[in-house]
């Protein structure tokens, strides 16, 4: 390979590796959350139940450490790189033009990084392309076509066996918009609540899966009324129900909101079904999850079942160590928060699950406030000063957040109420004062932010 | 192919396992069972069945096995048996006892555990498994696949795969007489229906509704029931999910002339009538039946009695009368052993899918004497249930969740001549790990006495053709 094509190769190698790092990482982790790789026996065997066996266990062993900064794009590019070499000395021994031996690697590299702008486009497939690569080149050290055809013919069945046939992309442009989604799922998976907020703020457009982590994290803070109003329409994943039909993106967050809301029968019912609709019908985020749920509601053994899976991964293995010792400790505070009295409900419909969770443990603020929120961001005042009453009057914890003390004045004023009944709500004279003068600029944009203004100004979410 | 590669992988783990296997030395004796997984220990077993494959819960590093005239020595805690030795010592040791010796080196130490045995005994048993594959929670699908097993090795086919039926539900692969040339499953969705296999020749019948089925001796008649499904979900995370008939009713059909046979006795639209068998002389359907409730409030009063009522399978025609012959708890899924003396079925606390119900248990009625055995050694501290016999009436396959609570297994128990039954065993799986990876539930097992003469492929083209439809 003369110097100048390596340097071209080293050249589009690092724009390529400088986008899919700083552009496109979280689409890399993206990916390794829906798969899982385990080092056992049982499970590498039944790769090779299908063709192509070496390139789907090959793609998703290297997958599993897409999880690590920086490996993702490096393992991509580099695989890119060895199909790009392979082939330019592939045509180069073939003594085809000089022009295509220049050209058609680098078509090949791009069209198949490209391919990587799409998440459902598995490593796999670029790893069948380097096998098939691979016999290219290998036939084309043969001297005199006689040869050349007689390897051709005796690899193409051991070949396709091994590396299958790739899958092809219709070529698209890279998502940036998702990426970002993921970037925000990803930083709220890890903790970051801070982060997602920063990010989420410091859009200037908006996808319900951003405000759904937005919400989350806010809620997670105690916050989720302070900020409800700051993006609207808002979305709150709380008018979702799960059908045959639901993307698994979907299905994937309202395990993250049942999860905070402290509802595990739904949180596993949720994980279970991620599962169903991931690659190979498992994936590692769900597996941890559906452990994490089941040593809150106290099975070990089945805890233990997805323990055991984790194991056998190389990134989880210490967590899933971990959690076997300290999960009691890790999560205590979740574990006071279940259900501890039986109903049974046919419908999946959140305000009646929170309903149940605050019930069973009215301090469960984030399912306080996702009641609350719910039924303001529907304009359903009735529904929401029944709410309030019941688990800020009656359990004698009014939560005086500013959102609910104005909903509260639409609702008193309504229905013409009483002064003590203005005196029994409305605790904040800062609000009644500022409600006095909404009143008197209805509608005016003066007052935006505030639940008056949504309530007169803003369309209700549909559902 | 696939079966020359997986041979190839295990003889290259053989090999790696071998080399420098350390032996026991300086040996600690251990009052104790060994810890294995799959429980084998002091269980019962045909002489047909495939290896017992096991795995030690132990971080050991090396394991030695002693049974009868086997020796395995092994690096790490999976004990894997060569099939060829195993086929001979069953031979060898049918209608006795084998001792089994499990030496572990953890820690440096070698720990000989207490020895158990494994009672083999000649009755054999039907040496097919048709199961179904899915995710424990029923409600949403994908990848659904009804597989069929040798129990006698480790063969699996596919009867009906999700690729070549366009990701459908399927379900209920069920014998008559555990015969593999009469039998019939489901398979759902726009387009679906009940696939008849007579004698390798399929065919798709639309007969209305049909979920649980049964077949008469003579194959010439279906009992089954038509339900209106409903999912529910309990808020105690431990219950998770419940499931109950809205409406449910019984039918038979005749499958010679394609034409439905009901009875107001079977579809009050008081009672929720369901699990519909014959019995093996074909005089009695066997079924399951409760007074309304308000559903979903009232689950926990949905109790079940285990009734019967005449048949005639010379006329097609339903009796009059319907016996009811217990009514303690809820029962579900009445099977009769193919000599017609026992009956076993699950009880439950209430409701009608004991699955996710980990107090389920099987009971089995001595049908001469009407006596009622617990099935102590049998049933666990989880769901106990789905059940289907042997054809020599010595052997019958359940559904058990006593693992992990979560995924239905498949396992075997003995009844021996006296009716008395015996510790029951986890079908075999060639790598010892196989379940703790697995992430379906076996369900609905099935045992067959031969091999179905159609494939997956049979079922795509079948699913294609017009419908037999039933008046």
């Amino acid at each position: 390979m003369s110097v100048s094509i390596c340097r071209v190769m080293a050249l589009w190698a690092v724009a390529f590796f400088l986008f899919f790092q700083f552009w496109y990482p979280y689409h890399f982790f993206f990916q390794e959350q829906n798969q899982i790789f385990l080092c056992s026996w049982d499970y590498i065997s039944s790769y090779f139940e299908r063709s192509g066996g070496l390139a789907r266990l090959t793609g998703d062993f290297l997958t599993q450490f897409y999880y690590y900064l920086y490996v993702g794009a490096t393992i991509l590019i580099f695989c890119l790189l060895l199909i790009g070499s392979l082939l330019y000395k592939a045509l180069e021994n073939f003594k085809i033009s000089k022009a295509i031996v220049l050209i058609l690697p680098f078509v090949m590299m791009t069209f198949v990084a490209v391919c990587h702008f799409s998440t459902s486009y598995r490593l796999s497939s670029t790893i069948s392309i380097l096998g098939w690569t691979l016999l290219l080149w290998f036939i084309s050290l043969m001297r005199g076509w006689k040869l050349r055809l007689t390897l051709m013919v005796v690899s193409l069945l051991p070949v396709y066996h091994l590396f299958g046939l790739p899958q092809l992309k219709k070529i698209q442009m890279p998502d940036l918009i998702l990426e970002k989604d993921f970037a925000i799922d990803c930083e709220y998976y890890f903790g970051n609540y801070d982060q997602v907020i920063k990010m989420v703020e410091n859009e200037d457009r908006w996808t319900d899966q951003m405000l759904f982590f937005y919400n989350l994290s806010q809620a997670q803070r105690g916050e989720l009324p302070d900020n409800l109003l700051k993006f609207t329409p808002n979305y709150l994943g709380t008018f979702e129900k799960i059908g045959p039909d639901t993307p698994m993106l979907t299905i994937r967050n309202m395990n993250e909101l049942y999860w905070a809301l402290g509802d595990i029968t739904f949180t596993e019912r949720a994980a279970m079904m991620t599962n169903v609709f991931s690659h190979n019908n498992r994936n590692v985020r769900m597996m941890r999850r559906l452990a994490e749920c089941n040593i809150v509601s106290g099975d070990s053994l089945a805890a233990e079942k997805y323990l055991r899976i984790l194991d056998k991964t190389f990134v989880y293995s210490k967590w899933a160590k971990n959690i076997r010792q300290n999960g009691h400790k890790i999560y205590q505070k979740k574990m006071q928060m279940v259900n501890q009295r039986d109903t049974i409900t046919i419908s999946d419909n959140a305000h009646f699950l929170m309903m149940q969770l605050l019930d069973a443990n009215p301090d469960n603020i984030v399912a306080l406030d996702y009641i609350l929120c719910s039924t303001l961001l529907l304009k359903d005042i009735t529904n929401f000063k029944r709410d309030y009453d019941r688990y800020c009057i009656e359990t004698g914890k009014p939560r005086l957040k500013p959102l609910y003390q104005e909903a509260l004045c639409i609702w008193l004023a309504g229905t013409n109420a009483p002064q003590e009944d203005w005196e029994k709500y409305i605790r904040r004279a800062d609000v009644f004062q500022r409600f006095q003068q909404y009143n008197q600029q209805r509608g005016s944009a003066q007052f935006k932010g505030t639940y008056w203004y949504y309530f007169d100004k803003i369309k209700a979410p549909e559902i | 192919m696939k079966e020359t590669l997986k041979t190839l992988y295990t003889l290259v783990l053989l090999t790696i396992m071998v080399s420098c296997t350390p032996t026991p030395e300086n040996v600690q004796q251990s009052n104790a069972l060994p810890p294995i997984y799959p429980d084998y220990c002091d269980v019962t077993i045909p002489e047909n069945i495939a290896p017992l494959n096991f795995l030690l819960r132990a971080d050991c590093e090396a394991i030695e096995v002693k049974a009868g005239d086997i020796k395995i020595n092994t690096k790490g805690n999976q004990v894997t048996f060569d099939i060829d030795d195993w086929k001979a010592l069953m031979s060898q040791v049918a209608g006795n006892m084998i001792n089994v010796t499990v030496t572990a080196l953890i820690d440096g130490q070698w720990i000989e555990y207490k020895p158990f045995t494994w009672q083999v005994v000649k009755d054999k048993v039907d040496p097919y498994l048709t199961y179904r594959l899915i995710e424990p929670d029923y409600e949403i699908w994908n990848h659904v696949q009804i597989q069929q097993r040798c129990v006698e090795n480790f063969d699996v086919n596919a009867i009906g795969h999700y690729e070549q039926l366009e990701n459908r539900c399927m379900n209920c692969h069920t014998y008559a007489n555990q015969d593999p040339k009469l039998s019939m499953m489901y398979v759902r969705g726009p387009g679906g229906g009940a696939i008849l296999n007579r004698d390798g020749k399929l065919s798709k019948l639309n007969i209305p509704g049909s979920v649980y089925f049964g077949f008469s001796p003579t194959g010439r008649y279906i009992t089954y029931s038509t339900q209106k499904i409903v999912p529910a979900f309990h808020s105690l995370a431990s219950k998770r999910l419940e499931v109950y008939d809205a409406a449910s009713n019984i039918y038979v059909a005749d499958m010679q002339e394609h034409h439905v046979i009901s009875s107001s006795l079977l579809s009050d639209s008081l009672k929720f009538e369901t699990f519909p068998t014959f019995s093996p002389d074909g005089k009695y359907i066997y079924y399951c039946a409760a007074d309304t409730v308000d559903l979903p409030g009232d689950i926990k009063q949905l109790q079940y009695a285990l009734v019967r009522i005449p048949f005639d399978e010379s006329t097609g025609t339903i009796g009059s009368q319907v016996d009811t012959l217990y009514n303690k708890r809820s029962v579900c899924h009445p099977r009769i052993s193919p000599n017609g003396k026992y009956l076993l079925y699950t009880v439950a606390d209430y409701g009608t899918f004991p699955i996710w119900h980990p107090e389920a248990d099987l009971q089995m009625m001595n049908l001469e004497t009407g006596a009622i055995d617990n099935l102590d050694i049998v049933n666990s501290q989880r769901s106990d249930t789905y059940h289907s016999w042997s054809s020599n009436s010595r052997w019958f396959v359940f559904a058990s969740k006593r693992d992990d609570g979560l995924y239905g297994k498949p396992y075997f128990c003995y009844v021996d001549k006296d009716g008395k039954t015996h510790k029951p065993f986890c079908l075999p799986q060639l790598y010892p790990s196989f379940y703790d990876n697995n992430l379906k539930s076996f369900n609905a097992p099935e045992l067959g006495k031969g091999k179905v003469p159609f494939d997956m492929e049979d079922v795509a083209k079948v699913m294609k053709q017009d419908y037999v439809n039933f008046k």
